[in-house]
C-alpha cells in the first residue's frame, strides 16, 4: 500500500507525463495527416493508463481526464469525453484485471476500446446533426484507430514506467 | 470487481453523468464559454501558442527544402495569372467610373462596406479528425463575440466563431459539418445554402445546396455570403464551384465547393467584429 505522499507523487508524475505527452504530440504528430487522419493521442492515454491502474484509480482518472478534454478540445457533444473516457478507462482496468495481464496487448487493446467508445459517441452526436453518412465515418475511426495506434510504443512504456516506480 | 462497483460504482457513475449533464447544460446556456472552459482556454492558450509556433516553424524549414521546383513553377504560372489580373483591374478601374458616372446620373446613392477588423494569430488546429476549427488569440477582451466572421488577409472567408473566452476564441471553419451559411452565386445573383459535410469535410471541401432547379452552375463560379438577415457581411468570398452532384433522391443537385483558402498554411486572420451596409 501506498503513503499518501507517494501516491500524490505517484499521480503528479503522470500528470506531467500525459502533459508532455501531449504537448510533444502539438509539436510533432498534430501536422502529420497519415490517409487523411491526424493521429489522436487522448484515448491512447486513458486506455493505457486505465489498464495499469485499479478500478477506483482508473475510473477518478478517466473522469478527470474526460473533462480537460472537454474543456479544451472541440466535440460534437459538449460531454463527449467525459462520458467516454470514464467508461474507456473503467473497462480499461477491467480488463487488465479479469481478461489479460497488464502489458502492451492490454494497453492495446484497451486503447482500441477506448478509440470506439469516442468514435461511436462521435458518430451518434453526427448522425443525429444529420450532416454525415454512416460509411464515412467509420471509415475516418478506422483510419484514425489505426493511425493513432502508432503511437502506442511510445505511450505505453512512458506511462508504465512511471507504474512499475511505484508499485511495490 | 463485484466489491468495487458495490462501494463506489454508483457513486462514481452519479458523478460522470452530473459532470456530463452540467458540462452540457453550461455550454448550452452560455452566451460566451463557460467559466471552466474559459480559464481551460486562457490556461492553455501560452502552450498551444508556443506548440504552433514551434511546429510551424519545423514545417517551414521542411517546405524551404522539399518545394524549390514546384514553386519555381508556381511562379510562373503566378505571373501569368498577374499580367490577366491587371488587364481585369484595368477594366474594372474603367467600369467603376462608368457605374459611379451612371449612379450620378440616376441620383443613385453609392453602397458603401464598413468593415470593423481585429487581426487574430492562429493559436491551435483542430486537435480532433471529427471537427474543423481553429483557435485564435483573441477573446472578449477584444469585443470579439460568437458569430463574428473571419477572413483571411485576401478578404476570403475563413469561418464563424462559435465559442469566445477571454482571450481566446474557436472558430469553426467554412467545412466544419456544423457550417451552415446563405450564400450567392455571384455571377447569377441565386441564393443557396452552403454547408458543411463530414464526406467533404475529409477533403477540405463544402457543399452549396438549395440550389435553384433551373440554374447552370461553371466550374469556377465564386460563390459569396448573401448577406441577407444581417447576421454576416455580404460579398465574402466562401468558395469556387469544382463540381456538381446529384443528391441520393435523384432529384436535387447540389455543388462541391473548393474554399479559396488554405487553412494549413493560414497564420495571421482578421475577425470582422461589426460591419455596416450603408446604401
Amino acid at each position: 500500500m501506498l503513503t499518501k505522499r507517494d501516491l500524490l507523487i505517484k499521480w503528479f508524475a503522470y500528470a506531467a507525463l500525459v502533459l508532455a505527452l501531449l504537448f510533444i504530440h502539438s509539436f510533432t504528430l498534430h501536422r502529420l495527416t497519415v490517409w487523411g487522419v491526424v493521429p489522436f493521442l487522448p484515448p491512447l492515454i486513458a486506455g493505457t493508463l486505465g489498464s495499469l491502474e485499479d478500478n477506483r484509480s482508473a475510473a477518478i482518472f478517466g473522469l478527470i481526464f474526460g473533462v480537460c478534454c472537454d474543456l479544451t478540445i472541440r466535440a460534437p457533444l459538449p460531454c463527449l469525453y467525459t462520458l467516454a473516457f470514464t467508461a474507456a478507462a473503467l473497462l480499461a482496468s477491467v480488463l487488465a484485471e479479469n481478461v489479460l495481464q497488464p502489458g502492451f496487448l492490454c494497453s492495446f487493446i484497451a486503447s482500441l476500446a477506448a478509440f470506439i467508445i469516442v468514435d461511436v459517441l462521435n458518430v451518434l452526436a453526427l448522425l443525429i446533426g444529420g450532416r454525415a453518412e454512416i460509411v464515412p465515418m467509420l471509415s475516418l475511426a478506422a483510419r484514425e484507430m489505426a493511425v493513432s495506434c502508432v503511437a502506442l510504443p511510445i505511450c505505453h512504456p512512458a506511462l508504465s514506467s512511471v507504474h512499475r516506480r511505484f508499485t511495490l | 470487481m463485484r466489491d468495487f462497483w458495490e462501494k463506489h460504482g454508483v457513486r462514481i457513475l452519479a458523478v460522470a453523468v452530473v459532470i456530463a449533464v452540467a458540462l452540457s447544460l453550461l455550454s448550452f446556456f452560455a452566451t460566451t464559454s463557460s467559466f471552466l472552459h474559459n480559464a481551460a482556454g486562457v490556461v492553455t492558450a501560452p502552450f498551444r501558442a508556443a506548440g504552433e509556433a514551434i511546429s510551424g516553424w519545423v514545417e517551414d524549414k521542411t517546405h524551404y527544402y522539399r518545394d524549390y521546383t514546384a514553386l519555381l513553377e508556381e511562379n510562373q504560372a503566378l505571373r501569368r495569372e498577374v499580367a490577366e489580373l491587371r488587364a481585369n483591374a484595368r477594366q474594372a478601374e474603367k467600369d467603376r467610373a462608368e457605374n459611379a458616372l451612371l449612379r450620378t446620373l440616376l441620383e443613385l446613392r453609392r453602397q458603401k462596406r464598413d468593415l470593423q477588423l481585429e487581426s487574430a494569430m492562429i493559436l491551435d488546429r483542430s486537435e480532433s479528425n471529427w471537427t474543423a476549427a481553429l483557435t485564435l488569440n483573441r477573446g472578449t477582451a477584444h469585443d470579439v463575440a460568437v458569430n463574428d466572421c473571419v477572413i483571411s488577409a485576401e478578404g476570403y472567408l475563413i469561418g464563424v466563431v462559435s465559442e469566445v473566452g477571454h482571450n481566446w476564441c474557436t472558430v469553426l471553419t467554412v467545412v466544419d459539418t456544423s457550417t451552415e451559411l446563405g450564400a450567392m452565386i455571384f455571377r447569377t445573383g441565386d441564393l443557396a445554402i452552403a454547408e458543411g459535410d463530414f464526406t467533404l469535410m475529409g477533403e477540405g471541401k463544402l457543399k452549396l445546396s438549395y440550389l435553384p432547379p433551373a440554374l447552370h452552375l461553371l466550374e469556377g463560379d465564386h460563390v459569396v455570403t448573401s448577406g441577407l438577415g444581417g447576421y454576416f457581411p455580404s460579398d465574402l468570398v466562401i468558395g469556387t464551384v469544382s463540381s456538381v452532384a446529384t443528391d441520393d433522391d435523384g432529384l436535387t443537385q447540389y455543388a462541391v465547393l473548393s474554399p479559396l483558402v488554405d487553412f494549413d498554411s493560414l497564420t495571421e486572420v482578421f475577425i470582422i467584429k461589426d460591419f455596416a451596409i450603408i446604401d
